[in-house]
């Protein structure tokens, strides 16, 4: 396993109609006025194999953003990413998980759009349910799971495919304890296999254990780098910048 | 400076045409849990559908409603039947922004499945309707003949033009997510702007000539010579919605795989 990330120059940009509402690129050039704004502008760093890397700031600072980016979920509008390795990824609470489907039936669709064959996703359901520790309620459908239990059902499946590299963003916060162990042991194990963990959010306790390096992201820009307790008292220490940015109005 | 992805990222990763084929299959199947539900009240459901939609249409055509015309039950239900894919589909492609906003959020897949998985669901919602094509012939008493057969080919347009509108759709569902009610009315107008409700023969002049621009013309009348006239649909009436599919797919699927990366933006 050798995960890198390499990034040169990042800007993602978002554009906004008349009205306020976000476009896209050809969307845009339908609309008679559009503004646009950068959720990330010239944002240059490098994560090599076995980092772990916290990604901390304000609300509307570009993390959610970056994480995006890294999954592949969102394209970049500027400059040069690489990202050797394959990605787990959690990027939200519900984590792609459809209400009306049972834990089971979400199962299915994470793994398989995640990259495994339908019969490798129908072999490991048994794993999931016992990793995430469901037990009935992987039978029910995910409407009537807690944040908990929605992240607990998300987070196995995205690591079931043996990930090379585990973006998390802000969902490890809504575990309990005990899965907090599963979650640490699980990002111990891939670290020490060479593969990496960038995680965002605001407990920075449990950041602390995962993430040995933190970036302070201000303004869609790194405006830190360095071992994680150094960037977090340097955070804790400036003074909140304004949330500048989209994802607010974006979600 | 270089934009854009290494191949080495989820997103371009060159997958086998199997593992797309297992994308397809697993978004159709949470689309059809979302509709039928599970266990044994699903297969019932799939099949009372169609008649929930139509066949109460169709039975008051039938029984009630004494038109002229040659079995006027069967020749609408040549018509109502292939919409009813048609429109299912361009409602629910509309709106998979926002019925699929977890997954086009959290997940790097191709977004480009999400239109084909749309139909794919229809088509097996379409399955069950085609009895109500069956019913029909069995009230008027209209055995099948060989032209029957014409069904395969009739039904394989159909749905190759629904999956070739399904891309504009989501298109638009994207772009203009305010005016999909008013998108769903003007489709809903291009049965009434083809021979939807009296067969093409009844439509006489200019109308008649006009009529045919509506690439839903040829499919509705396709049905109706293989069902109800008993012969080979004319050559036109498959080749020009075909065309017209393809011509669909030339232009929007280009657009829709430039736009499927940006998705994320404005879910």
């Amino acid at each position: 396993m050798t995960a890198s990330i390499s990034v040169r120059g990042l800007g993602v940009r978002f554009l906004f109609d008349s009205q306020r509402d976000l476009v896209t690129p050809m969307r845009a050039k339908l609309a008679l006025r559009t503004s646009e704004a950068w959720g990330l502008r010239d944002l240059s760093l490098d994560i090599g194999p076995g980092e772990g890397v916290a990604l901390i700031g304000a609300t509307g600072s570009g993390k959610t953003t970056l994480l995006r980016v890294l999954a592949g979920v969102l394209p970049a509008d500027e400059g040069e990413i690489r990202v050797e390795g394959r990605p787990g990824s959690m990027l939200s609470i519900d984590a792609g998980l459809l209400p009306t489907l049972t834990g089971r039936e979400n199962a299915v669709l994470l793994t398989v759009l995640g990259g495994a064959s339908r019969a490798r996703a129908k072999r490991q359901l048994d794993a999931i349910r016992e990793r995430s520790g469901l037990g009935d309620s992987f039978e029910l459908p995910a409407s009537s799971y807690s944040q908990g239990m929605c992240a607990r059902l998300a987070f196995t499946a995205a690591t079931e495919c043996d990930p090379e590299l585990i973006l998390l963003d802000e969902v490890h916060e809504a575990f309990d304890h005990a899965f907090r162990e599963v979650l640490e042991a699980t990002a111990q194990q891939v670290l020490a296999g060479g593969g990496i963990v960038v995680a965002a959010g605001h407990d920075h306790e449990i950041l602390s254990r995962l993430c040995p390096r933190a970036l302070l992201i201000s303004n869609g820009q790194i405006a830190d780098d360095g071992p994680f307790e150094q960037v977090r008292q340097g955070y804790l220490g400036e003074d909140s910048p304004e949330p500048r940015h989209v994802e607010g109005i974006a979600r | 400076m270089r934009l854009g992805w290494t191949a080495t990222t989820n997103h371009l990763r060159v997958r086998s045409p199997r593992a797309y084929w297992d994308m397809l299959i697993a978004l159709a199947m949470a689309d059809l849990r979302d509709r039928y539900g599970r266990g044994p009240a699903r297969a019932v459901k799939w099949l009372i559908d169609p008649y929930a939609v139509a066949g109460v249409y169709l039975i008051f055509v039938a029984f009630i409603v004494h038109r002229g015309g040659e079995a006027p039950g069967l020749s609408v239900a040549c018509a109502v039947v292939p919409f009813q894919i048609f429109i299912l589909a361009m409602m629910a492609a509309m709106r998979l922004i926002r019925e699929r906003r977890s997954l086009i959020l959290d997940l790097d897949f191709r977004r480009v499945l999400l239109p084909a998985a749309v139909t794919l669901t229809e088509t097996l919602g379409f399955a069950a309707s085609l009895s109500l094509l069956a019913l029909m012939m069995a009230v008027y008493g209209i055995p099948p003949t060989v032209a029957a057969l014409w069904l395969v080919p009739t039904v394989a347009v159909t749905l190759i033009f629904t999956l070739a509108s399904s891309y504009p759709a989501m298109l638009f569902g994207v772009w203009f997510g305010r005016l999909i009610p008013f998108a769903l009315s003007a489709l809903r107008i291009l049965y009434f702007l083809a021979p939807g409700v009296v067969a093409l023969s009844q439509i006489h002049g200019t109308a008649n000539e006009l009529i045919r621009i509506n690439p839903l013309t040829g499919i509705f009348e396709a049905y109706r010579d293989a069902l109800l006239y008993g012969h080979a649909p004319h050559a036109w009436e498959l080749l020009y919605p075909l065309a017209f599919a393809l011509a669909l797919l030339a232009v929007f699927l280009p657009i829709f795989r430039s736009e499927q990366r940006h998705l994320a933006k404005v879910a």
